[in-house]
C-alpha cells in the first residue's frame, strides 16, 4: 500500500471520492441520529418516575365513598396492607422504597389534597425538599405541615400559621412551589407519613371502602435493578392483583406513542436498513471504481503489481474513504441531534397517577411532564459508527478483490 | 549484444474460443537484441506480445524468459517475474493520471520494500537521462505526448529489466517526437544492452532494429 498514491487518487478523484463518502455518510448519520433518538425517547420516559427518586411507582384502584366528607382515597389510589409492602419489600431486584399516603380530605369550607411522606426518604415525595420556596421541610417526629404555594395564596395561609384538616391541626412550617417539582406524588398539603395515616385510620368514611390500619400506605415509590424492572412489573400485579397500576420507565415509553418509543424493533430493522443502504452505497460505488480504473489496475498488475499489492491499494482506499465517511455522518448526526435536542416532549401523565379529584373544575385535565428531548451521541454509539465504516471499507475492499483478479491486464491494455 | 538467449517461445499458439490467433509461433530474442515484430493490424502480433511478456498464457507451447519457463507460473509469480525483469511501454502511454511524472517512473518500486528517498532518487536519475528533470512533479496531463512516451520508458527501465517489450510505442506520436523515442529505444539497447521485443505496423519503423519478424494471420512468415 501507498499512502502518496492513495491520498493523490483521493484527492484528484473528487467526484468518485466524494461520490463514495456523501453517500456512505448518509447511511452512517441516519444510523447514529435513529439510535440517538431511540435512546433520549427511552431516557425522556425514565423523566417523571426519576424526578421522584423512583424506578417504578405502585398504586391499587379501588372505590370512593358515595359521601365525599372527610377523608377519603383517591378512587386511583387505596389501601395497600402493611403485609403487601413486606412481600413487595423482598421481591429480587428491589433496591429501596418509600411510601405514602395520598388523600382528598374534604373539610366543610375547603378540600386538600394532602400527601403523608417520609420526610428524609429520598425515594419518593421528600425529594420536594429542593422546592421549598419560605420556611423550612418538614422535621422528623414533627407533627407539621408544608403548603403548595399556589394553594396557600389562593387561601390565605401562611407560614407559622395553624391550619385544621378534618380536625386536626397543624403548624404550616413552609411554603413549597410544585410547579417545579415532579408532575406525579403532588398535592396542595404535605404532612408526616404517620400523621397522613392517622388522618385515614380515624376516618369512618375511608374504612367503609377501603379499610386502613397505621402501617398500610396507598402509594409505593420503588428503586430496583434496571434490566429487573419487567419482571418486577409482573410480580407487583400478582402481590396487589391485575388491576393495580404500575408504573415503569417503559408504560411511560408506551404513552410518548412516538415511532421510536413503540419499540425497539422499529430502531433496530431501521438501523439495519441504515446499514445496508451504506454498504450497498459502498459496494456500488468501489464496484464502479475498479471498473473505471480496469485499465490502470491492468497497468499495476503488468509493471509487476502482485494482485495482493493491487487489492491492499484498493482496500486501503476503501477504508479511508468509509472513515471519512464515518467522521462526516458522526459529524452530520451531531448537528441534527443538537437541533432535534431543542425539541420538547410532552409525557402525558395517567389520569390514576394525577393527585387531582378528576371531578374538580380543572381536574380532569391532562397533564404533562414537559422536557427538552435528551438527545445526545454517546461515545459508544459514535465509536461504533466509525467502526462499522471502516468495516464496511474492508467488506466491501476484500469482495472486490475477487473483481481485481479477474482484471487481465493483456485485455484492458490492448489498444486495437 | 552476446548470442546467449534472453526469451524464447516455441510452438507457441492462443485461442479465444474457435479463432486461434497465434498459430504454433517459435520465436527468440538474444540478450541486448533489438528485434522488431511487424504486420497489419489484428495479425496477432500484441498477442504474441502479450504471451512472451507473461501477461497471457499460451494455449499451446512454451515461453523461457531469462531462463525461467514462464507459462506455468501463477499469476502473482508472473507479476513478480515481470517487476524484476521485464519493462513496458505502451502505445497510449498508459501513465497513471493522479501520479505525478517521478510517481508514474516509480510505480513498478511502490510494492518493493524500499524508501520513498531511494524510490524517488531512482526515478529522477531516469527522468534526467530522458531530459525530463524539470517536469518530474507534472501530472501526466501537463505533460505532451512524447514527454508522457519518455515517462513511460523511464517506467519501463526503472527495474533494471533484462529486456523490454514496446508496443506499437510511437504509434500515438507525431513522426518528429516518434523519432525521438527510437533514438531512445536505440541508445538503450547499443549503450545500456537492453533487449528490446518492439511491435509495430509501420515497415520504416521496424528496419531500425537489428531484425525483423514478420507476422501475417497469427504465423511468422520471415
Amino acid at each position: 500500500m501507498n499512502v502518496g498514491y492513495l491520498f493523490r487518487e483521493l484527492y484528484y478523484q473528487k467526484r468518485r471520492t466524494l461520490t463514495a463518502i456523501l453517500g456512505l455518510s448518509i447511511g452512517i448519520a441516519l444510523l447514529v441520529i435513529l439510535n440517538a433518538l431511540s435512546m433520549a425517547y427511552r431516557q425522556a420516559a425514565h423523566a417523571p418516575l426519576q424526578e421522584i427518586g423512583a424506578d417504578i411507582t405502585v398504586q391499587r384502584p379501588g372505590d370512593v365513598p358515595k359521601d365525599l366528607a372527610g377523608a377519603v382515597f383517591p378512587c386511583s389510589a387505596v389501601t395497600i396492607r402493611k403485609e403487601e409492602v413486606e412481600k413487595i419489600q423482598s421481591l429480587p431486584g428491589i433496591r429501596g422504597m418509600g411510601k405514602a399516603v395520598l388523600l382528598w380530605v374534604f373539610d366543610p369550607k375547603q378540600a386538600w389534597i394532602v400527601l403523608g411522606i417520609e420526610q428524609n426518604n429520598s425515594i419518593g415525595p421528600a425529594v420536594l425538599r429542593s422546592a421549598v420556596t419560605e420556611g423550612r421541610f418538614l422535621e422528623e417526629g414533627k407533627p407539621e405541615a408544608l403548603v403548595e404555594v399556589a394553594y396557600a395564596r389562593q387561601f390565605g395561609i401562611r407560614v407559622g400559621e395553624t391550619i385544621s384538616v378534618n380536625g386536626s391541626r397543624f403548624p404550616v412550617v413552609g411554603l413549597l412551589d410544585a410547579s417545579r417539582a415532579a408532575r406525579i406524588a403532588v398535592a396542595n398539603l404535605y404532612l408526616p407519613l404517620s400523621d397522613a395515616e392517622s388522618l385515614a385510620a380515624s376516618s369512618k368514611n375511608l374504612q367503609t371502602v377501603s379499610p386502613f390500619a397505621p402501617g398500610d400506605v396507598n402509594l409505593l415509590f420503588l428503586k430496583a435493578d434496571q434490566e429487573k424492572i419487567p419482571g418486577l412489573a409482573a410480580s407487583l400485579k400478582d402481590i396487589l392483583g391485575k388491576k393495580a397500576t404500575v408504573a415503569t420507565p417503559d408504560s411511560f415509553l408506551k404513552l410518548l406513542g412516538s415511532l421510536f418509543a413503540l419499540s425497539d424493533k422499529f430502531t433496530l430493522a431501521a438501523s439495519l436498513i441504515a446499514i445496508l443502504v451504506a454498504i450497498l452505497i459502498a459496494f456500488k460505488t468501489m464496484a464502479g471504481n475498479i471498473a473505471e480504473r480496469a485499465r490502470e489496475i491492468g497497468v499495476l498488475k503488468a509493471v509487476g503489481w502482485t494482485n495482493r499489492n493491487v487489492v491492499a491499494q484498493l482496500l486501503s482506499e476503501a477504508v479511508i474513504q468509509c472513515l471519512l465517511a464515518g467522521l462526516l455522518g458522526l459529524l452530520v448526526a451531531l448537528v441534527v441531534t443538537f437541533g432535534l435536542s431543542f425539541i420538547e416532549v410532552n409525557i402525558p401523565i395517567p389520569w390514576d397517577m394525577a393527585p387531582n379529584p378528576h371531578f374538580l373544575p380543572g381536574g380532569g385535565d391532562q397533564i404533562y411532564k414537559t422536557l427538552r428531548l435528551p438527545v445526545h451521541i454517546p461515545w459508544s454509539l459514535a465509536s461504533f459508527a466509525v467502526l462499522l465504516s471502516v468495516l464496511i471499507g474492508g467488506l466491501t475492499g476484500g469482495l472486490l478483490g475477487r473483481h481485481v483478479a479477474k482484471i487481465k491486464p493483456s485485455e484492458v491494455l490492448r489498444h486495437e | 549484444m552476446n548470442n546467449s538467449k534472453i526469451l524464447s517461445g516455441t510452438k507457441l499458439s492462443k485461442n479465444y474460443g474457435e479463432l486461434e490467433v497465434v498459430k504454433g509461433v517459435t520465436i527468440s530474442v538474444a540478450a541486448g537484441e533489438f528485434v522488431s515484430l511487424v504486420g497489419k493490424s489484428g495479425c496477432g502480433k500484441t498477442t504474441l506480445l502479450s504471451l512472451l511478456s507473461g501477461l497471457e498464457r499460451p494455449t499451446k507451447g512454451d515461453v523461457l524468459l531469462n531462463g525461467k519457463k514462464i507459462n506455468g507460473a501463477s499469476e502473482d509469480e508472473l507479476a513478480l517475474f515481470r517487476r524484476e525483469n521485464v519493462g513496458f511501454i505502451f502505445q497510449s502511454f498508459n501513465l497513471i493520471p493522479t501520479l505525478s511524472a517521478w510517481e508514474n517512473v516509480a510505480l513498478p518500486l511502490f510494492p518493493v520494500k524500499m524508501t520513498g528517498e531511494e524510490r524517488k532518487r531512482r526515478a529522477t536519475e531516469l527522468l534526467d537521462q530522458m531530459e525530463l528533470g524539470h517536469r518530474m512533479d507534472h501530472l501526466p496531463s501537463a505533460l505532451s505526448g512524447g514527454e508522457k512516451q519518455r515517462v513511460a520508458i523511464a517506467r519501463a527501465l526503472i527495474n533494471k529489466p533484462k529486456i523490454i517489450f514496446a508496443d506499437e510505442p510511437t504509434g500515438n506520436l507525431d513522426s518528429v517526437t516518434g523519432d525521438a523515442i527510437m533514438e531512445i529505444l536505440n541508445r538503450l539497447h547499443t549503450k545500456e544492452g537492453v533487449a528490446i521485443l518492439m511491435v509495430t505496423h509501420e515497415a520504416e519503423l521496424a528496419k531500425t532494429a537489428n531484425r525483423l519478424i514478420r507476422m501475417h494471420d497469427g504465423e511468422v512468415i520471415s
